[in-house]
């Protein structure tokens, strides 16, 4: 009988431990504070505590359950990145939907604690709890605008969806273990390695089952149906967290699964995942074009996106899923970026959400088309944008990997995409302002977009620091 | 021979019970089918010498949640939803799906060959009692997962309660 | 020291802040913060001269924006010799034009939009000489083209200067694809782009050859040739030569700084550059300097009938910058830089005299229309005697060293180089005509124009005269650098030039030597002197002499109906094509329903697939299960 007679070793855990704790303290705190400002201001303190501590975190702990190392830390850059944005665009905007609860920014502590986990997991126990961590906050969140039926319908239905998607991930897990006889992922890799069950249908089924579960989380088509609905529905700056963290947290854990677990079946999965991508990239590309609703292009957007992080996932090998880290990273600033300009022109009484809302804009507010410009630009994947760069990165490791073709395929949707994109230019740019559309700034919102509008521009420019950095994190994989 | 007699009876007895539940168009019959549905689980955990399972089963769901659920279906004027068509839309493809996804999954299972088994054998969880080694395994080898369970019912707290009780400012 | 880094950026921080604040903010102040830019460049421009003089080269990347294998895409600068005489050339020029804009560009609408895009230019101009990489040189090669479009069309309301951006625009492109060509073939031969290492291993390819569309083609020749595309369309040489004439129609300062001084010398100096390569092949060597010289000899005879005061001087350029190229071809580059850097001066200061002349005609153009200008502006007129006299190879003058360097390098470098001098010394006689032409014509005798225009004739402003004062300076010592060693000189030139684009000695006795300076002298001034006599003495003469061989003055007065021939062989085709070919033929079903039909179908697929989104969660929960049904059946049981 084994009794726990010390502490285990959590080094490694300090940053989860930190996030936790603070985020306990907080949604304490938070009774007492009665400028939700400053909960806010609190919340991006966390992020910045954690982020603090992450950087001294690598090893492993709890038998392997849970692994620190640059592959993590990578990915929790990336949810601390978003955290902080999406907070910094939600202070004002929660406001004027009157749901200015703190419990808001605790929920998004737990969520993006959710994500860390998952990056950090070992076991797929802990993956799957880690992702209903983050997954229960979001349903929360997407439904935070009680009042606002299509809120509430955008949270049921991410719920009911993300539980069947769950059920997928489960029997997945249930089938690995039954086969394997553990849940840790190097364990299953070694024994599928060993006893030569690789190639048993009982496993690529498994496999196809993390792909249906992984692959809801990214919104990869045909698993991709509750995107729209929910990016709609839910809060726009949730929406935006949603869009960005929650992706590169299913990316992070397809990563992890997918190549520690099963990599030794990188052609069978990467055989599934090649029409995944395509189906992704052209339904994603495809429908955005149809869209009046430009939370609801975005969505088909962010659809689209997942299916070009994924070329990197399939492209594999160090270079292809540092494209994709630095894919996802870049992603995150322009995405949100481009969420918090459609954030701004939600003022009392008026949505701002029809795409038609943006005509003129250029005449009345530059400012702001400038910078929807800037990541309209970057979306497209125009040059010297941060957009430009992570494409360029995820072809390149799809051509190197031999997967000219796909990087073609690609590169045809992209093309398709400057479609939908630049006709949001186009109208700011090119047409009369429609109706007079007021804006609601704020400081904390013009941080966040001067940060993300420098990202893109920046790491456009200098696009070696991210990509080299992505690069010494697969290493250590 | 005898326990899978057994098996194949409160699995059969699930899967009819799950689609009555979800089929009956009054929300007390759907309850009612549920809980049978709920002890019918409890016993399946019971054949697999998982007992402490089988009583929380009991206890939490058919005792603690279905009685909500009732609470729930009672105080709602729900006369309309019984009424109210239950299949909307094109529900063939959902059984089309579900059909081919059990004829697909079954006939890859034909090859599966099951992995070693761990140090917790039927043996050793009969001889130690389910609770115990449950209770063991739970707190030493599995302490991180537990903790992060805990932080996933507090987010679950605090979802609800936002959700619910939080009186919007205006 | 990198403070030679400021010498691009200044100019390009100065666009940022006049086309973001321009508008609103700074307005008709626009002109100092451009003009601080570029006259701070001049400054570290002259302190790098000397640094460069001193010895000391620079060449580093300042950052590598993407690597990928062997693909490097950097930002680097290379500071040698060459490079340094361009930097003097451009950041001087651009000093001179932009002060001189103040005082031309008064007043107009666009003024911090003017001063905006010459900054621009400016910036990419210095990019483009500073570069190391071929890459880069191709960015600054193509953002030239766009300022420069974007500065031919500055007036855009006016149709004719809109279309002839457009014209300078494609027609540069075909110019520009054979660059683009030659750059790739660079990369695929070399797999760098870098000079250094380009021109460190060019040995490599001597003799090799590569299947060009089907021909066998040796490898320098093919390289060279492709670069020399562009050069061609860049430096408006035979047959791109057309789209520089019409150019003329944005400002004048542009014209000055743009078509005259950098943007077209642009080719001479692609051409300096990549002198290791050109040198490899012999062929491509006599075309380029075939191309010069009869570009010089055309486009000299072009000038000689032509009216429009600016055009005169376009043709001029173009005449010049094939003695550049004709001097490159012979394999004295030092001489075609040198050329560059003293026709720099005089011809900005031709330009900008035109423009100050067009100042006081209120936008007249035609010399005919002029006449006796010389006591109404006696500063334009001294300063434009100037620059006429060192474009003529008056001994003493800019010019004359430059083009003596030309013509007896031409001489002694062969057989073939007897024929080019020939045609190079007719030239020269040609531009001492036309230039004394526009002289005679429009600044002496009697006004010939309105009441109202003479009445309005008046000196232009100080603001604007300095400039010319400045490059008449230029325009009269700036060739004494290059003294040859026949006339007591050093050559400095040529020997601080010699590290880059080596110093080939000609063959030729000193006798040779001055009998060809002797004849080039002689025929410049009998240009003068005929142009003297026909349009001061006998004004009937010229005339007489049009009407006695109206078939040759037709054919330069339209200027060999080059843009007609064009319109004939391409344009016109190319609308017959497509208008017969493309909608008649086909009825516009293929292409229109390519063209609309692609996003057509796409719309349509979009619109049709977006009923699947019904909005139902257990359809979007079938739809996941449908999904993995598929991906199981497909994987599992195909």
């Amino acid at each position: 009988m084994k009794i726990l007679t010390e502490m285990p070793d959590v080094t490694a855990l300090m940053p989860e431990i930190v996030m936790t704790c603070l985020a306990l303290v907080l949604l304490m705190l938070d009774l007492f504070i009665r400028r939700k400002e400053i909960t806010a201001l609190l919340a991006i303190v966390i992020a910045a505590v954690v982020g603090f501590f992450l950087t001294g975190s690598s090893g492993t702990a709890f038998s392997g359950m849970f692994i620190s190392d640059g592959y993590s830390s990578f990915f929790k850059l990336i949810f601390l990145v978003s955290l902080v944005l999406s907070v910094l665009i939600s202070i004002r905007y929660i406001k004027i939907e009157s749901v200015n609860f703190g419990e808001y920014y605790s929920l998004m502590l737990f969520s993006t604690l959710g994500m860390m986990l998952m990056a950090s997991a070992g076991d797929i126990i802990v993956l799957y709890l880690g992702l209903e961590l983050m997954a229960l906050s979001l349903y929360v969140l997407a439904g935070f605008l009680r009042h606002d039926t299509k809120s509430n319908e955008a949270s049921l239905k991410y719920f009911l969806l993300g539980a069947f998607a769950s059920a997928f991930l489960l029997y997945g897990t249930s089938m690995i273990y039954g086969l394997t006889g553990t849940t840790n992922l190097k364990a299953i890799a070694h024994y599928l390695a060993a006893n030569g069950v690789a190639h048993n249908p009982a496993v690529m089924l498994s496999v196809i089952l993390f792909v249906v579960a992984f692959g809801f989380k990214i919104a990869a088509a045909p698993f991709h149906m509750w995107a729209p609905d929910v990016y709609e529905g839910a809060p726009t700056s949730v929406t935006a967290f949603m869009s960005v963290g929650p992706k590169a947290a299913g990316f992070a854990v397809f990563g992890r699964v997918f190549l520690t677990a099963f990599g030794g079946l990188q052609v069978d999965w990467a055989g599934i995942l090649i029409p995944l991508a395509i189906l992704t990239m052209a339904v994603g590309n495809i429908l955005a074009i149809s869209q009046t609703n430009i939370k609801r292009m975005l969505a088909y957007s962010s659809i689209a996106h997942a299916g070009y992080a994924l070329i990197g996932l399939i492209a594999g090998g160090g270079n292809g899923v540092a494209s994709m880290m630095n894919y996802l990273f870049i992603y995150a600033f322009m995405n949100i970026g481009a969420f918090g300009v459609v954030i701004m022109l939600r003022t009392e009484g008026f949505k701002g959400e029809e795409i038609t809302d943006y005509e003129g804009l250029a005449k009345s507010h530059p400012l702001a088309a400038a910078l929807m410009l800037v990541f309209m630009f970057s979306l497209t994947g125009i040059p010297p944008t941060a957009g430009f760069v992570g494409k360029f990165y995820l072809f390149m490791a799809a051509v190197a990997e031999g997967y000219t073709w796909l990087a073609l395929v690609a590169v045809i949707f992209s093309a398709i995409s400057a479609y939908f994109y630049l006709r949001i230019v186009m109208y700011m740019y090119m047409k009369e302002p429609k109706a007079e559309v007021a804006l609601s700034t704020s400081a904390p919102h013009g941080i966040a977009l001067a940060v993300a509008t420098c990202a893109v521009l920046l790491i456009g420019v200098l696009p070696s620091g991210i990509i080299e950095l992505a690069r010494a994190a697969v290493a250590g994989f | 021979m005898m326990a899978e007699g057994i098996f194949i009876y409160l699995a059969a007895a699930i899967v009819i019970l799950s689609v009555l539940v979800i089929t009956r168009s009054n929300p007390v019959h759907s309850m009612i089918t549920m809980l049978v549905l709920f002890f019918h689980i409890a016993a399946l955990y019971v054949t697999l010498n998982a007992e402490f399972l089988a009583a929380i089963q009991v206890i939490v769901y058919a005792g603690a949640i279905l009685v909500l659920f009732l609470f729930v279906v009672l105080l709602l004027n729900l006369k309309e939803e019984m009424v109210a068509r239950r299949y909307i839309g094109p529900w063939p493809l959902g059984v089309l799906a579900a059909l081919g996804l059990l004829v697909v999954i079954v006939l890859s299972l034909k090859s599966f060959i099951p992995g070693p088994s761990g140090v917790f054998t039927t043996e050793v969880v009969r001889a130690e009692t389910n609770t115990k080694v449950l209770g063991q395994i739970l707190f030493t080898e599995y302490l991180y997962p537990f903790e992060v369970v805990s932080m996933i019912l507090l987010v679950a707290i605090i979802g609800a309660i936002v959700l619910a009780k939080k009186r919007l400012r205006n | 020291m990198d403070n030679y880094l400021l010498i691009p950026f200044l100019p390009l921080a100065a666009f940022f802040v006049n086309i973001l604040f321009g508008k609103t903010l700074i307005r008709d102040k626009s002109h100092w913060v451009s003009l601080f830019a570029v006259v701070c460049s001049w400054v570290i421009a002259v302190m790098t001269l000397f640094e460069v003089i001193g010895g000391r080269t620079v060449n580093r990347d300042l950052y590598t924006w993407i690597v990928s294998g062997d693909f490097r895409v950097s930002v680097g600068f290379l500071i040698d010799q060459l490079t340094a005489v361009m930097l003097i050339v451009v950041t001087t020029v651009s000093s001179l034009v932009h002060i001189y804009s103040i005082g031309y560009m008064h007043g107009d609408k666009g003024y911090y939009r003017f001063f905006a895009y010459l900054s621009l230019f400016t910036f990419s101009m210095l990019m483009l000489v500073m570069a190391n990489n071929f890459l880069q040189l191709y960015f600054g090669w193509e953002a030239v083209g766009l300022c420069s479009y974007f500065l031919i069309g500055f007036w855009y309301e006016k149709k004719s200067a809109s279309d002839a951006g457009k014209k300078a625009f494609i027609v540069n492109r075909f110019g520009d694809f054979g660059f683009g060509l030659g750059v790739i073939m660079i990369f695929l031969t070399f797999g760098t782009l870098h000079y250094a290492p380009v021109f460190g291993s060019v040995n490599g390819i001597v003799g090799k050859t590569v299947d060009f569309l089907g021909l066998q083609v040796d490898l320098p020749t093919l390289i060279a040739l492709l670069l020399f595309c562009g050069a061609v369309g860049k430096s408006a040489q035979l047959p791109l030569h057309v789209w520089l004439p019409d150019a003329m129609e944005g400002p004048t300062p542009v014209s000055a700084l743009i078509h005259a001084a950098t943007m077209v010398t642009a080719g001479v100096f692609l051409v300096a550059r990549c002198n290791p390569i050109f040198v490899l092949s012999p062929p491509a060597m006599n075309v380029v300097a075939l191309v010069g010289a009869v570009t010089a000899l055309f486009a000299g005879t072009i000038a000689l009938v032509q009216n429009d005061i600016k055009r005169i001087v376009a043709y001029s350029t173009v005449s010049q910058l094939g003695y550049m190229f004709l001097a490159c071809g012979v394999g004295a580059f030092s001489a075609g830089i040198f050329h560059l850097y003293t026709h720099a001066f005089f011809k900005a200061l031709l330009f900008l005299g035109a423009g100050s002349v067009m100042h006081a005609m209120a936008g007249e153009l035609d010399i005919q229309k002029m006449g006796g200008l010389k006591k109404h502006m006696p500063l334009t007129y001294w300063t434009f005697l100037l620059a006429s006299l060192s474009i003529s190879g008056v001994p003493g003058f800019a010019g004359f060293f430059s083009k003596d360097e030309i013509l007896w390098r031409a001489y002694a470098s062969g057989p073939l180089g007897h024929l080019l001098y020939a045609i190079g010394a007719l030239t020269a006689l040609l531009t001492a005509f036309y230039s004394f032409r526009i002289i005679f014509v429009a600044f002496h005798g009697k006004f010939r124009g309105t009441h109202e225009q003479e009445h309005h004739l008046h000196e232009s402003p100080k603001i604007m005269t300095v400039p010319l004062l400045i490059l008449a300076a230029g325009a009269l010592a700036a060739g004494w650098v290059g003294i040859p060693p026949l006339l007591g000189g050093g050559e400095h030139f040529a020997e601080f030039l010699a590290p880059v684009v080596g110093h080939a000695k000609g063959e030729g006795t000193h006798a040779e030597e001055w009998a060809t300076m002797i004849t080039a002298v002689i025929l410049g001034l009998g240009g003068i002197a005929a142009a003297a006599f026909v349009y001061l003495r006998k004004s009937t003469l010229a005339d007489t002499v049009a009407g006695r061989f109206s078939f040759i003055y037709r054919l330069l007065w339209n200027k060999y109906y080059v843009d007609e021939l064009y319109d004939t062989i391409i344009v016109r085709p190319t609308f017959w094509v497509a208008k017969n070919v493309i909608v008649g033929v086909t009825d516009g079903k293929i292409i229109e329903g390519i063209v609309n039909g692609v996003p057509r179908f796409i719309g349509t697929l979009s619109s049709w697939l977006r009923n699947i989104q019904t909005g139902m969660v257990h359809q979007y929960a079938a739809v996941m299960a449908l999904g993995a049904f598929v991906v199981i059946a497909i994987v599992l049981f195909w």
